[in-house]
């Protein structure tokens, strides 16, 4: 196997992109990142496009085929992969795979979903599509609802508390108000949201215990990387991003099946495979992007990868032990909760934005000093479909 | 007429541990022959939510959803009669029905129901 490189990366901003289609948001993110990887006019040969719910959003299929034809990309390979929201996790494993098993030397990886064009009532139908058709999805849960029957059962065995919540929600916030690419570039006030007697009004309860700003929003947006191998990777100029670690992990398809529904196992393997396989430990890690659909998660998934022990992970959150400036700063990028989670584009953004740290080319205000390590976390489905990779900076 | 709940459970044959919904394998031990069994008597109330933003096809303000383990140790999904989270509580009991959770195509879809006993 050969080790892998990421020579180009490339986002466009998250939001509400009315004025874009799907296939013009993946273009976008794609033609950054082949420009970001300085190949001319070079082909890629393969390229994999992370996407949910082209189908049934935009009545639109094979829309991997539709990318290489518009991109001038023609014979490369083309596939799209669906995985619900680790879908663009998924692209850039099939990505990995192909380039380190020496079939392709250049691949590009996309991820994108339009999900404002339809009403939220549509959206949230969407999303529980990936419940179980038989023992779920009938009776009206939603992703947020599966969300708080967790954070329910987190708080009763582990003590979280809504402020260990509002902890992480403030952060990213923050965070996210910093990065131009984020979907919500506003920070949140503590009074407003939590202390003050509206605070019910603006931040009423969503799926409780989880209030609105505990939610990521619903997003549209692209972001997409280009992949070849290590040894070729060092004579282009930008300093190569190197995938040191991969892990993928599954679990039951309901919550109710697992042993213990707190116990996040997909997480903690697809972790723990990422970590052996980079030869690096949780320790080593200067900055990773968590999949924050919920605050639960961080607080759940920093937990989960070893970061912190069982229990741990609200009250350091709380205690800014996950802040940018702390001792291991979670969602520098906003995470999901402000750069938006626009479903089939996470998992690709959240490698952009560690591949951003890695190279230090962000602004000080987000730039974790002498970042050599960084982690990422993809959570499919109710955690029942889980990728991780661990990347590492390659020194010129 | 109260219905009878329609769902069947699978415990392995060779290992005891039950399933619902149906596995083609034990998510054990992997045998593949599985007594059918339905969920026996009332429930205990494992987690619960009430989420206010509704998917398609529910034209209601809220909704209150949860999991209950039958006396019997099969676990499901339903939703929960009760005007306000407030009245529930993790371990509570509730009883089982089988009723109408949603409609679809103008159609009733069934499913399960608990309701809090005591209250």
């Amino acid at each position: 196997m050969r080790d892998v490189a990421i020579i180009g990366a490339g986002m466009i901003p998250f939001g509400r992109r009315d004025e874009n289609s799907l296939m013009d948001m993946l273009a976008y993110a794609s033609l950054k990142a082949l420009e970001d990887a300085g190949l001319g006019d070079k082909s890629v040969n393969a390229v994999y496009v992370g996407n949910m719910g082209a189908g049934i959003i935009q009545h639109q299929t094979s829309i991997a085929s539709s990318l290489v034809d518009r991109l001038s990309l023609l014979p490369a390979a083309a596939d799209v992969v669906e995985n619900g929201p680790a879908s663009g996790g998924s692209a850039v494993k099939n990505g990995l795979l192909a380039v380190a098993s020496g079939y392709y030397d250049y691949v590009l990886v996309v991820g994108g979903e339009k999900m404002r064009e339809i009403t939220g009532w549509r959206a949230t139908d969407f999303i529980a599509t990936m419940t179980h058709p038989l023992a779920e999805y009938p009776y009206g849960i939603t992703l947020p609802g599966m969300g708080g029957m967790f954070t329910r059962l987190y708080m009763e065995k582990y003590g979280v508390t809504r402020e260990h919540l509002l902890a992480v929600s403030l952060k990213n916030q923050e965070m996210g108000a910093l990065n131009p690419y984020a979907h919500v570039e506003m920070t949140l006030d503590r009074e407003g949201i939590f202390d003050s007697p509206d605070a019910i009004v603006n931040n009423p309860t969503a799926a409780d215990p989880l209030h609105l700003y505990d939610l990521c929003p619903v997003s549209d947006g692209a972001a997409a990387l280009v992949l070849c191998p290590l040894e070729m990777a060092k004579k282009l100029t930008k300093p190569p991003v190197l995938i040191a670690g991969f892990g993928q992990a599954t679990d039951t398809h309901t919550l109710q099946e697992r042993d213990d529904p707190t116990d996040l196992k997909a997480v903690t393997l697809a972790a723990r495979q990422a970590f052996e396989m980079a030869k690096l430990k949780p320790g080593d890690i200067d900055v990773a992007e968590l999949h924050d659909a919920f605050t639960i998660l961080e607080i759940a998934e920093s937990e989960h990868v070893g970061f912190f022990k069982k229990g741990e992970g609200g009250k350091a959150a709380a205690a800014g032990k996950t802040r940018f400036g702390g001792q291991i700063p979670i969602n520098v990028s906003g995470g999901l909760k402000a750069r938006g989670h626009p479903v089939g584009a996470t998992g690709v953004a959240q490698v952009v934005d560690i591949v951003f740290q890695l190279r230090h080319e962000l602004p000080k205000n987000r730039q974790v000093k002498n970042a050599r390590h960084g982690l990422t976390v993809n959570f499919g489905g109710f955690g029942n479909n889980v990728i991780s990779f661990v990347l590492k900076r390659v020194e010129p | 007429m109260k219905k009878e709940i329609a769902i069947t459970a699978f415990q392995c044959k060779k290992c005891g541990r039950i399933h619902y919904p149906y596995h083609d394998r034990c998510l054990d031990c992997k045998g593949r022959e599985f007594e059918q069994i339905k969920p026996l008597g009332n429930a205990r109330l494992l987690t619960y939510t009430v989420i206010y933003n509704l998917p398609w096809g529910f034209d209601q303000r809220f909704l209150i959803l949860g999991v209950a383990e039958f006396e019997n140790k099969v676990k499901a999904m339903g939703q929960i009669k009760v005007d306000s989270i407030d009245r529930l509580k993790l371990g509570m009991k509730v009883r089982p029905s089988w009723e109408p959770v949603r409609v679809q195509f103008g159609e009733d879809v069934y499913g399960l129901k608990f309701e809090p006993i005591g209250l």
